[in-house]
C-alpha cells in the first residue's frame, strides 16, 4: 500500500519541483504575513497561473504557500498584535507581549519551529491514513459515491455553525452553478442563455478568484489599516539554532497539539483557528505555570503555531480519498487539482498516485522548508514589508486577478463574471453566508448528480437501489448524524443546564 | 407605511430572501422545459432554493421584530461599492483601451483614490508591476491581453 507512496519520491526531488515548493513557502510567508491576505486567497490567484505547468509543479507551489502562509500568519501578530490569517489570532495572545519586551525575534523563532513541527507531524498523518482509506473507498458504487457527495455538503453546512439556513443556501448556489452548462449524458443546454461561452459550465477558478480573492481586494482598499510601524528592537538577533536548545522543554506541547490539529483537520468545517484555540487552551491547562499565559509565554506561542499546521496536511484527508474537503483552503486545492484534470476522490490514487503521492511529499518538504524560510525571513527587513500601503496592495491584487481569469481562456467574459461571482462573494460575506459550501457545491454538485443518475440507471429507474446495500445506508445515517447531531447536543444541553439550574 | 416597516422591508437577510425568491421563479420556465432527468437537480435545487428563502425571510422578519436589532452590510458601504466600481471600471477600460494603458493608469488611480497618494511611491509601484507583468507575462510567457476594442475600431 505504502510501495507508491515511495515510489512517488525521486519524482519530487527534482530541482524544478524543489523550487516550485521553495517559491511556494516564500510566496505563502509574505502573504501570510500581510493582515487581509490569506492563503485560500493566495492559492485563488495563483490557481490560473498553474495552467500550464505540469501538476506536480503547481501543487508543489500550492503545498508550499498552505505551509507558509500559517506561518506568515505569526510575523504581524507577534509583531503588531494584527493576525495575518484568522488561525493566527492565538499566536498573538503570547506572542504580542513577548514583542513589547523585546523578545519578538525568539517569539518567531519559536513559531517556525512549531509550525514546522505541526507541518511535519500533519504530513506524516496525511501519508499513513490517506491510502488506507481510499482502498477502502475504492469499493463504492455510484449510490456509494452520491451519498459522500451529499455527506460531504452536509457535513461541511453543519459543522461549520452559525446560521444553518444561510449555509444551505450557500451550498445550494454553488450546486446550481455546476449545473449551468450542457448536460453530460443528454447534451440539453442548462442554463446558458444561448451564451456560447457558458456550454461547458462556469470554470472554477473564475468562481474561485471571485468569490476569495475580489472581496479581500475591496477590504484592502475599503480599509486602509493604521498600523504602528515595525521597530527593530522588537525583534531579537540571536541565530534560530542558538535558541533551538531553549525550546525543547516544549515537545510534549508539540505533540499534543500535533495530534489536535491532526483531528481538527481531518473534521470537514473547522479550521486552523479552531484548532490553534483548542491547543492553546489545552496546552495552558495542561501548565504548570497557567498564570504566565498571556503575559509572553513562548509556550503558548508555540501551542497555537504547532496545531494550526498540523491542520494544513490532515485537512486534505478527506480532501483526496473522499473529494470533500474539510475547509476553505483544501476546497480551493481540489479546484487546483481538477484545473490539471484530477478528479479528487478514490480513483485519484489508482489513476495518478505519482502525482497524489508526490502531493504528500511536497506537504512534507514545504513544512521542512519552513523552518529554514521562515527563520531566515523573520528579521528586521522582512518585518518592513508590513508597512506596505493597503491600497497599493489591494490595486495590485486587482491586476493579478484579471491577468490570472483572463489568461484562462483569453476571454473577457471569464473577467465579467469573476467580477459576478465577487460581488456576490462580498455581499454572502458581509451577509455572513458561508463561502466553502459554495465551492464544495460546485465540486460536489456535478460529481453527485453524475453519480445519482448513474445509479438510477443500473437500477432501471428504481429508486431504492440508492439504499440497497449496507454502506449506503450507513451512509445516510451518518448524514443524518451530522445534521441533527448538533441539535441533539444543544438540546440535551440545555436540559443539562435546566436540571442542573433547578 | 411607516418608517420602521420600510426599514423591515429593506433589512440586507430580507432583500436577499425575496431577491432569490425572484430568480428561482425567473429559472422555473426553463426547468420545466428540461428533459426530466436532466430536470431533476436543478428542480430540486431551485424548490430547496424557494424553501430556504422563505425560512430566512420569516427568520430575519423574526428578528426585525425585537427594536434593537439593526442590520448592515458594511461598515463602510460607499467605500466598498466605490472599490468595486473602480474595479469593474478597470475591466471595462481594459476592453475598451487595451490591458497596459489602463493597467499603467488603473494601479495609481485606484491606491490614489483609497488613501495612497505619494507621488514617488505610486510611480514606482506602478513601474514594477507594468514592468514585471509585462517581463514575465508578455516577453516570457508570449502571453496577450487586451489590446482594446477602440484601436482596433
Amino acid at each position: 500500500m505504502y510501495m507508491e507512496l515511495i515510489n512517488a519520491l525521486p519524482g519530487v526531488m527534482n530541482l524544478s519541483n524543489l523550487m516550485a515548493v521553495v517559491a511556494g513557502v516564500i510566496a505563502g510567508i509574505v502573504v501570510g504575513a500581510l493582515p487581509g491576505l490569506s492563503a485560500t486567497m493566495a492559492i485563488s490567484v495563483l490557481l490560473p497561473f498553474t495552467f500550464g505547468l505540469e501538476p506536480l509543479l503547481a501543487l508543489g507551489l500550492m503545498a508550499g504557500i498552505y505551509n507558509g502562509a500559517m506561518y506568515g500568519g505569526a510575523i504581524p501578530a507577534v509583531l503588531l498584535r494584527i493576525p495575518g490569517t484568522p488561525a493566527a489570532v492565538a499566536t498573538s495572545f503570547d506572542g504580542y507581549p513577548m514583542a513589547q519586551s523585546g523578545q519578538g525575534g525568539y517569539a518567531l523563532q519559536v513559531a517556525v519551529v512549531s509550525s514546522s513541527i505541526g507541518g511535519i507531524a500533519s504530513a506524516i498523518a496525511l501519508m499513513l491514513l490517506a491510502p488506507p482509506l481510499s482502498k477502502v473507498t475504492l469499493l463504492f458504487g455510484s449510490a456509494e459515491v452520491f451519498w459522500v457527495a451529499v455527506f460531504g455538503l452536509c457535513s461541511i453546512i453543519f459543522l461549520l455553525g452559525g446560521n444553518v439556513i444561510k449555509g444551505l443556501m450557500s451550498a445550494c448556489l454553488g450546486v446550481f452553478i455546476s449545473i449551468v452548462g450542457t448536460d453530460p449524458i443528454l447534451g440539453v443546454d442548462r442554463y446558458t442563455f444561448d451564451r456560447l461561452e457558458l456550454l461547458d459550465g462556469i470554470n472554477i477558478v473564475v468562481l474561485l478568484v471571485g468569490l476569495y480573492a475580489l472581496p479581500p481586494a475591496i477590504d484592502l482598499l475599503e480599509s486602509p489599516l493604521r498600523a504602528d510601524s515595525v521597530k527593530s528592537k522588537q525583534l531579537g538577533t540571536e541565530s534560530i539554532w542558538q535558541t533551538l536548545p531553549r525550546m525543547l522543554r516544549f515537545w510534549k506541547t508539540w505533540l499534543r497539539s500535533s495530534l489536535i490539529g491532526i483531528w481538527i483537520g481531518i473534521l470537514p468545517g473547522a479550521g486552523g483557528s479552531m484548532a490553534a484555540f483548542m491547543s492553546y487552551n489545552e496546552a495552558r491547562r495542561n501548565s504548570k505555570t497557567p498564570e504566565t499565559w498571556g503575559n509572553g509565554e513562548p509556550e503558548g506561542v508555540a501551542a497555537a503555531e504547532t496545531a494550526n499546521n498540523a491542520d494544513t496536511a490532515a485537512a486534505l484527508i478527506p480532501a483526496l480519498t473522499l473529494g470533500i474537503p474539510g475547509t476553505a483552503v483544501a476546497a480551493v486545492m481540489l479546484g487546483g487539482l481538477l484545473i490539471h484534470g484530477l478528479q479528487p476522490g478514490p480513483m485519484l490514487f489508482r489513476e495518478s498516485p505519482d502525482v497524489v503521492f508526490g502531493f504528500m511529499w511536497q506537504f512534507l518538504l514545504g513544512a521542512i522548508f519552513l523552518v529554514f524560510l521562515g527563520g531566515s525571513l523573520a528579521t528586521n527587513t522582512f518585518a518592513k514589508l508590513l508597512n506596505l500601503p493597503r491600497p497599493l496592495l489591494g490595486s495590485v491584487i486587482m491586476v493579478l486577478m484579471f491577468i490570472g481569469v483572463y489568461s484562462i481562456h483569453g476571454r473577457m467574459f471569464d473577467v465579467y463574471m469573476m467580477l459576478f461571482f465577487g460581488a456576490i462573494g462580498y455581499v454572502m460575506d458581509k451577509l455572513k453566508f458561508p463561502l466553502p459550501p459554495v465551492v464544495l457545491g460546485l465540486i460536489l454538485g456535478s460529481f453527485a448528480e453524475e453519480n445519482l443518475r448513474l445509479a438510477l440507471r443500473i437500477g432501471r429507474g428504481d429508486w431504492s437501489i440508492l439504499l440497497a446495500n449496507t454502506t449506503s445506508q450507513f451512509l445516510v445515517l451518518m448524514t443524518l448524524a451530522v445534521i441533527f447531531g448538533p441539535f441533539v447536543k444543544r438540546h440535551w444541553l440545555a436540559r443539562k443546564a435546566s436540571k442542573q439550574g433547578s | 407605511m411607516t418608517n420602521h416597516q420600510w426599514r423591515r422591508c429593506l433589512r440586507p437577510a430580507t432583500l436577499t430572501a425575496c431577491g432569490t425568491l425572484v430568480l428561482v421563479s425567473i429559472f422555473i420556465p426553463t426547468t420545466l422545459g428540461l428533459p426530466p432527468i436532466s430536470a431533476l437537480l436543478p428542480g430540486a435545487i431551485l424548490a430547496a432554493l424557494s424553501v430556504l428563502a422563505l425560512l430566512l425571510l420569516i427568520q430575519d422578519q423574526r428578528e426585525a421584530a425585537q427594536p434593537q436589532q439593526e442590520q448592515t452590510i458594511g461598515t463602510t458601504p460607499h467605500r466598498a461599492l466605490q472599490a468595486f466600481a473602480l474595479i469593474v471600471g478597470y475591466a471595462l477600460s481594459v476592453e475598451w483601451f487595451g490591458f497596459y494603458p489602463s493597467t499603467a493608469v488603473g494601479i495609481p488611480l485606484t491606491a490614489y483614490v483609497f488613501g495612497y497618494r505619494e507621488p514617488k511611491g505610486l510611480l514606482l509601484a506602478t513601474a514594477i508591476a507594468t514592468g514585471g507583468i509585462y517581463l514575465i507575462f508578455s516577453y516570457a510567457m508570449a502571453q496577450e491581453f487586451p489590446s482594446g476594442l477602440l484601436w482596433s475600431k
